[in-house]
């Protein structure tokens, strides 16, 4: 493992991007040269808040990729595996999108040689409807004026047309109901050291990207931008080395606080009353991969759920199927019609199952996922 | 060519955002719509579902011309032809049918699931800010992403009160009090409510209820089963199921357009001496009709729903097709 700054030798992306622009070099570095088939990052569609997955295969796209969506809380793992397994792709990946690539290669469904890993570190999204309420609330600007958000130093920041910058405290929203989703403000992977690298803003100097190489293949991608001409690296000094893993260990101890307040709140048969049985959290679950061969779609469950509204037999075979697995991504609560906080209630039994036997889900470095190792299935 | 493409769902009158996934031009998925206000990318099975079933659509194997002039004969021959106007058209759509209709001066049908007009329609922040909710139907199983507005009311100290027939429902779970009673026995129970209660209902038990419902002084929400029969609702009155039974008992060619009238009412459609149906989906109505011509279906054209709550929303077509539009077979049978 070694750290870099690193800083796009091209304008407009240095322009673009949302530190140095480095990762974006690098997704050029590797279309232009043929190495992958194409790259997928997120591109905003109607505005900043409605950041989407979206695949390039012409470097030129990418200048509408570059920059941070802090109220896009998108899921990659599952597009990966289930349009994308026959293709060579780089991809940028937030911890939780690389934890579930992590459990889905443990399991086989996606081939850790064709993919290319770039990390993002991440403090946490913001879901996009909320996130327009709460700037609506809490600062001057119209969030229709937003060009770009930040998280830094514990606040939340908007960007406006003219340059000028207005900031909140993200505890101050948080206390209010607004701020990251509630999975963020429990997750503790805040650096997606299971990616080839990872990119982030903190020890950063302005105008470039701090990077932690993570593995050989990190090694490549860098040293081959340089060599192609489009990025340039430095050392970082040992201030800002010690700097970044003083606010990692901060932002980790403060969503293991999180994390101790809300686990004994959820109260599982309450939540589950209103489940309508929809299937959308399991549709939408990255670690849910079997889908359609899905032993809930057997008829048995089926007719079961219809018939009574008490779904505590599908939460029950989902949660004995996966909640091992569970990578607090959040996706579940984002889709779910009834606003019943899945996360929390999965999220708690991987802690849990975390606990006892040591594995973190998409982060411990075991060969088989927990279901194929039967000495750790007992709690 | 992977691509990600916002449209509406189509399944319901909430009007929902959902994203489709298409993979070469083939719709493969569907995507969380996490920016639409209405839903925040939650969609309940029928909604994911009605993209998923796109791939079902009637082939566009026919003889259209030969078709059209089929159509054509059919209508000039009889003085007896109905039109049936349906929520899924799009406004666009029900405009260019109603004239249609009115230019060849046939009777002109539109069923609105019984649940009448109303003109002032409490928003879904109404909802969410009412101090009591009166629940006609199991919303949350059937309109989820209006159940869920009832859901945040609920968690803002409402009271809510539910008319279900069904013996369990989620509806009733979240419930303070639940009556399988007449709709109109329960109407009258909660006749003393204060002014920012909201009646949500998707079904009634008669029209006298209606007439309850619009006396009540309290905000209404009528949330119908197809995306745009309020948006129809403004361009053409709407029968009851009573009205249009008298309606097809006086027709002999009846035009319906992409709607499946066969599993809405109970009647003898074997009475009508031809069944045309305009439809991108196969359908029992379809089954049934001596002729069927594929349209396009919404994810194949531009054109706006006017959701429950009164909003007009535009959508995109996703998709290229070669299959004609409601518009172009209108031209064609005018020709
Ligand atoms: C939600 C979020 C939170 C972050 N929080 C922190 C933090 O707390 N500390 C820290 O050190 N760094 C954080 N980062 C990383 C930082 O903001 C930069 O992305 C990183 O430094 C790379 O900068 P760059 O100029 O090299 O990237 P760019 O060249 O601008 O490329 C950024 C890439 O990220 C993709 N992307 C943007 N938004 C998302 C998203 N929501 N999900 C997936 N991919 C996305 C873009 O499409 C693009 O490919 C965060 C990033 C995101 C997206
Ligand atoms: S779950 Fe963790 S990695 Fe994923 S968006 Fe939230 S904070 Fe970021
Ligand atoms: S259960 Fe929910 S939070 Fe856990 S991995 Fe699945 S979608 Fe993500
Ligand atoms: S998304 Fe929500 S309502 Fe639907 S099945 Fe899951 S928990 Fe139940
Ligand atoms: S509630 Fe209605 S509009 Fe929303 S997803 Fe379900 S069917 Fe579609």
């Amino acid at each position: 493992m070694s750290y870099i700054l690193a800083k796009s030798k091209n304008e407009d992306i240095l322009k673009a991007g949302e530190c140095g622009g480095a990762v974006t070099s690098i997704f050029k570095y590797l279309l232009d040269e043929g190495i992958v088939d194409g790259v997928l990052a997120l591109s905003p569609h109607d505005d900043v808040y409605d950041g989407i997955p979206t695949f390039v295969t012409n470097s030129e796209d990418l200048i509408n990729t570059a920059g941070s969506y802090h109220c896009a809380p998108t899921m990659i793992g599952d597009l990966i595996q289930k349009y994308f397994a026959d293709k060579k792709v780089a991809v940028a990946v937030k911890p939780c999108d690389i934890r579930s690539i992590d459990e889905l290669i443990k399991r086989h469904k996606i081939n850790p040689d064709n993919i290319y890993t770039v990390g993002l570190n991440c403090g946490g999204t913001v879901s996009p409807v909320s996130g327009r309420k709460m700037i609506d609330l809490f600062y001057e600007a119209s969030p229709d004026d937003v060009i770009s958000e930040e998280i830094d130093k514990g606040q939340f920041i908007i960007e406006l047309a003219d340059g000028s910058e207005e900031a909140v405290k993200i505890h101050d929203l948080e206390k209010e109901g607004y701020g990251r989703r509630n999975n963020c403000q429990r997750c503790d992977v805040k650096i997606p050291r299971k990616a080839n690298i990872a990119c982030g803003n903190w020890g950063a100097e302005d105008g470039w990207t701090f990077i932690e190489i993570n593995d050989d293949k990190g090694q490549k991608l860098i040293d081959g931008a340089k060599k192609a001409g489009i990025l340039e690296t430095k050392s970082p000094n040992e201030a800002a080395i010690e700097g970044r893993a003083k606010v990692e260990k901060i932002m980790i101890k403060m969503s293991k606080k999180n994390q101790e307040a809300t686990y004994p709140l959820v109260n599982e048969v309450e939540e589950w009353n209103r489940c309508i049985g929809c299937y959308a959290c399991r549709d939408v679950c990255p670690i849910c991969w079997c889908y359609k061969n899905c032993e809930l779609s057997k008829s048995y469950f089926k007719d079961d759920i219809i018939a009574s509204p008490m779904p505590i037999a599908f939460q029950g075979v989902r949660l004995s199927h996966m909640s091992f697995s569970c990578v607090d991504c959040g996706q579940c609560d984002d889709v779910c019609p009834m606003d019943i906080p899945v996360s929390l209630v999965f999220d708690k039994l991987q802690k849990k199952y975390q606990n006892r036997t040591g594995y973190l889900a998409g982060v411990s470095d075991d060969i088989k996922p927990p279901l194929y190792s039967p000495d750790k299935v007992e709690l | 060519m992977f691509e990600i493409k916002h449209t509406l769902c189509p399944s319901c009158s909430v009007g929902c955002g959902i994203n489709v996934i298409l993979d070469n031009d083939e719709v493969v998925g569907t995507f969380p719509y996490k920016r639409h206000p209405v839903n925040e990318g939650k969609n309940c099975l029928n909604g994911r579902n009605s993209v998923e079933r796109f791939n079902d659509k009637i082939g566009s194997d026919i003889d259209l011309d030969k078709a059209i002039m089929e159509i054509s004969k059919e209508i000039n021959d009889s003085d007896k032809v109905t039109v049936l106007l349906s929520g899924n058209n799009s406004l666009e759509e029900a405009s260019a049918i109603k004239s249609f209709s009115d230019e060849n001066n046939f009777n002109i049908a539109f069923y609105a699931d019984d649940l009448g007009n109303f003109e002032d329609v409490a928003s879904y922040n109404d909802v969410e800010n009412a101090s009591n909710v009166l629940i006609i139907g199991d919303i949350l199983c059937e309109n989820p992403l209006v159940g869920r507005r009832i859901v945040h009311a609920k968690q803002n100290n409402a009271k809510i009160f539910s008319n279900i027939k069904a013996e369990k429902s989620v509806t009733a779970n979240i419930s303070d009090e639940v009556s399988s009673s007449s709709v109109g026995e329960f109407l009258d129970k909660y006749s003393n409510l204060d002014d920012s209660s909201v009646i949500v209902f998707n079904t009634v038990d008669s029209a006298e209820d209606l007439d309850k419902i619009r006396n009540s002084g309290l905000k209404v929400l009528p949330v119908y089963s197809k995306p745009n029969t309020k948006g129809v609702l403004s361009i053409v009155e709407d029968n009851s199921k009573d009205e249009l039974i008298e309606v097809l008992n006086d027709t002999d060619v009846l035009l319906v357009v992409n709607d499946n009238i066969v599993d809405e009412i109970d009647f003898d459609f074997k009475s009508i001496s031809k069944i045309i149906s305009l439809s991108a989906f196969e359908n029992d109505t379809t089954k049934i009709s001596d002729i069927v011509i594929p349209i396009k279906s919404w994810l194949e054209y531009d054109g706006s729903f006017v959701n429950a709550m009164g909003d007009t929303q535009n959508f995109s077509g996703v998709l290229e097709s070669d299959v004609s539009s409601v518009f172009e077979i209108f031209e064609k049978i005018n020709n």
